[in-house]
């Protein structure tokens, strides 16, 4: 199986008045075609920087740290829009990636500045608009739409062009509890049905609940790698690392703490109780 | 109000006056506002008077849409009407006190002028209520790319863009200047109170906030462009094509000819 | 105790425009106690902001009566600025509104609008940072190069300088990293304590709600559908889920056990109780 989507040493750094301050360090990542990766980190483990790097938003800041997408290297300026098409980004603030005042013509925006001819474009937005959903809102304005609706239409925006991938940067972090489930149905359903490579970055642990892997990001660097569960399970690490922990698996490990023997690689309120009364010994009554 | 710019004041529909091209509308509008500057008595003025009507009962907007228009102007017609009742010279003598006087003529001159004023509301209302501000926009930019052949074809995009992300951001940013105002009112911020100095150094802690916010939006929507693959309109092609219609000829063919009444009137009269 | 709060038949719906959908209120009673925590939950549009805007004057009701300390808020529309130095509200995200050049000016803005000035002024800001725990060297930076948890606690803090004996907060730990949420809650508990205060905690989290709340305030679109005791409102679990709301997670957790195992206890609303509980049935367990 092919990588989507490679770092190999990539440093990245930049200047301030405190002088040069390192994000991340000889980085190296991979990236599976079709695969779904969430790259869980707190506040400032430059989570954020990678997923610029992965669309060539941001370039290595080392010569010989290398960003590749399909093959292609994004320190080539002339490979831009090529990368840009395939790997998609979508950022936190829904607000501020909307660019026009009607929900289709915001989705049209991609495809309309790739040059298409406007009937390709029409059915690319329809189309993009129908796998989130958000086609009957189509001729809506954005700010007329909740939160979780603005972010489904960024998305739509981005899935317009086509790409191979798509990178989400904590899309879920300013949406109301429904807000965040509706746009990681969403995004699962993306990477499930349409085969889209999904890369997931948050600090909500339970979206990773469906992940094929899991890499945790602490001050730039990579601390584990895994499946959803392998990672979960080591509750002190991720704690250490300043992470959100569902109160499910915070239910588990405290009561393994406390001397039960139990697992506690489970997140969904589902897995927990099967867990808890498998250890409890529960007898129907 | 400003947060509904995106409808801004678009009365939906689907007269035949909705579905001409928003182009059309503008040049169209552009005429017959001349025209009404060329129209030289209250006779002449009697047919855009009646292409006017007949505009807005074919464009079925409610009457009292276009009498709220009238009203938010109306001391400026009061203010025209009564400054011109003293300016013309002729006929009766009506009234006359101090320095002075009314005359027939000045009654009809005031009549006149009121009359234009109105006229010029209604149809400039016609156009913002059966065009959306968003059609207004891309009429303009197709207007004005003739002025690629000077070279002038990044500045007609970028107005274009700039037009367009303004519609976009203007509710948002006086929705977060609501909050901000209650926020620092919540801390006891008095914004009504004071002479005139006070009151502007009373808006700092609105201003600042929001001009850090602003400048925060305009850097990621920026980033956001980008990711989607945008480069300065070079290659563009829109998804929306405007695109003339019959009805857009009949509507030229029709405003030709009532202003060909004007000139007749105006010659005859 | 007293009544601090006193809200009777509150009425507020939004004139203008019908396109833009708007929070209403319609006729909401309740009484707050002095001191109390009361956490205020609903799903987005369900007439939170709103209700809360009224509490300090900020919003006008269309019907109905605040008051506050026995005196409704609205009887002299004049001095209507003083009611929000007793009832202090820190909104969302409070860190967009920082403006001043300091730390130190930012948290002075309240109490210089109360009118205090001088050693005064100074005295106010030193004491409510000692409370909740900003150090003097934070004074002179400039609050735009702090980190966003500090940001947000300068933000509160500068609500607190005014020392309102209602403190309300719309989602203060959104958007923040758990160390983050742990220092504005503990922030909160200390100025509670030291002031006295009753508190107001707008939150979609569930779980810090049953950790936190003595009562809880449950709207839906625009109404008060419940308002009791923790205990009381997480027992409801199937009428909060209706209105798009739930229990906390561990609670969910053992109403899934009971599904299979009757007899397992469901009126657990927080991690500590439900360890000691679940610890308690398993030595039951074993000891049978």
């Amino acid at each position: 199986m092919d990588n989507q989507i490679e770092f190999k040493n990539v440093a990245f750094s930049y200047d301030n008045e405190q002088g040069k301050r390192d994000i991340i360090k000889d980085f190296n990542l991979s990236i599976k075609r079709g695969s779904f990766t969430v790259i869980l980190g707190h506040n400032g483990s430059g989570k954020s920087t990678v997923a610029k790097l992965m669309n060539g938003l941001y370039k290595p800041t080392n010569s010989d740290g290398t960003v590749l997408v399909d093959g292609i290297d994004t320190k080539d300026e002339k490979n831009e829009i090529e990368i840009r098409r395939k790997v998609g980004l979508v950022f936190q603030n829904p607000d501020n990636q909307l660019v026009a005042s009607i929900v289709e013509e915001d989705v049209a925006f991609g495809p309309e500045n790739l040059g298409f001819a406007p009937e390709k474009t029409r059915e690319r937005v329809d189309e993009a608009l129908k796998a989130v959903d958000m086609y009957e809102f189509r001729k809506s304005t954005p700010h007329h739409l909740s939160g979780g609706q603005k972010q489904r239409v960024a998305i739509a925006g981005i899935i317009a062009m086509k790409p191979e991938c798509l990178i989400l940067d904590e899309p879920t972090a300013m949406l109301d509890p429904k807000g965040r489930a509706e746009v990681i149905r969403i995004i699962e359903k993306l990477n499930r049905e349409n085969g889209i490579t999904v890369v997931l970055i948050t600090h909500f642990m339970e979206e990773a609940q469906s992940a094929d892997r899991v890499v945790l990001l602490s001050a730039g660097e990579i601390i584990r790698d895994g499946t959803p569960k392998e990672i979960f399970s080591d509750i002190k690490t991720l704690k250490a690392v300043g992470l959100d922990v569902p109160q499910t698996t915070e239910l588990l490990y405290e009561l393994k703490e406390n001397g039960i023997d139990i697992n506690t690689d489970a997140i969904s309120v589902e897995e927990t109780a099967a867990l808890i009364s498998a250890a409890l010994h529960l007898e129907e009554k | 109000m400003l947060k509904d710019i995106t409808f801004g004041q678009y009365y939906e529909g689907k007269s035949l006056i909705h579905r001409m091209d928003p182009r059309a509308k503008i040049v169209l509008l552009i005429i017959d506002m001349v025209f009404l500057f060329l129209t030289k008595n209250i006779y002449s003025l009697i047919v855009p008077a009646v292409q006017i009507f007949l505009i807005l009962a074919v464009s079925k907007v409610p009457a009292k849409m276009f009498l709220k228009n009238i009203k938010t102007i109306l001391p400026i017609i009061i203010f025209t009407t009564i400054i011109n009742l003293f300016y013309g010279s002729g006929g009766t003598v009506l009234l006359s006190f101090w320095h002075f006087t009314v005359t027939t003529a000045g009654v009809w001159r005031s009549v006149y002028m009121a009359s234009r004023i109105i006229l010029l509301i209604l149809i400039s209302s016609v156009l913002t209520y059966t065009t959306t501000p968003n059609d207004i926009t891309d009429a303009i930019e197709s207007l004005l790319s003739f002025l690629k052949i000077f070279g002038l074809k990044t500045a007609v995009h970028m107005l274009a863009m700039m037009m367009t992300i303004a519609l976009r951001f203007i509710p948002t940013l006086v929705e977060e200047t609501e909050k901000i105002m209650s926020a620092q009112k919540a801390r006891g911020a008095d914004l009504e109170k004071g002479k005139l100095f006070e009151r502007i150094k009373a808006l700092i802690p609105i201003l600042i906030p929001l001009l850090i916010s602003s400048v925060r939006r305009a850097y990621e929507l920026a980033e956001a462009m980008e990711c989607r693959c945008y480069n300065g309109g070079v290659g563009r092609v829109r998804m929306k094509q405007l695109k003339y219609s019959l009805v857009d000829l009949y509507a030229a063919i029709i405003n030709t000819a009532f202003c060909g009444g004007v000139i007749l009137l105006n010659i005859l009269l | 105790m007293s009544n601090i709060i006193e809200v009777n038949n509150l009425c507020y719906s939004y004139d203008g425009d019908a396109q833009i959908v708007k929070d209403a209120v319609h006729n909401v009673s309740f009484t707050v106690k002095s001191g109390e925590i009361i956490g205020i939950i609903g799903h987005t549009g369900s007439g939170k902001s709103t209700l809360i805007q009224h509490l300090n004057g900020l919003l006008k009701p269309s019907s109905g009566e605040i008051k506050i300390e026995g005196k409704n808020i609205w009887e002299e529309p004049k001095k209507i600025r003083d009611i929000r130095f007793k009832v202090g509200l820190v909104f969302q995200y409070p860190e967009y509104q920082l403006f001043e050049e300091t730390v130190f000016s930012d948290i002075a803005f309240g109490p210089k609008n109360m009118g205090l000035t001088g050693d005064e002024l100074v005295g106010r800001v030193e004491k409510i940072c000692d409370v909740v725990g900003i150090k003097r060297e934070y004074f002179e930076k400039s609050p735009f190069d702090l980190s966003g948890g500090e940001k947000r606690r300068v933000a509160i803090a500068g609500v607190m300088a005014m020392e309102p004996k209602v403190l309300i907060l719309d989602e203060p730990i959104a958007g923040l990293d758990p160390k983050g949420r742990r220092e504005v809650i503990e922030m909160v508990r200390r100025y509670r304590q030291q002031f006295d205060a009753t508190v107001l905690i707008v939150s979609h989290n569930m779980e810090d709600m049953a950790v936190l709340a003595d009562r809880l305030l449950v709207m839906n679109g625009g109404k008060l559908e419940m308002f009791d005791t923790v205990y009381n409102v997480f027992s409801k679990g199937d009428a909060l889920k209706k209105i798009g709301l739930s229990v906390p997670m561990v609670t969910r957790v053992l109403n899934t056990i009971k599904e299979k195992y009757s007899g397992v206890r469901t009126d657990i609303f927080t991690i500590d109780d439900a360890v000691k509980y679940l610890c308690e049935l398993s030595a039951g367990d074993s000891n049978a």
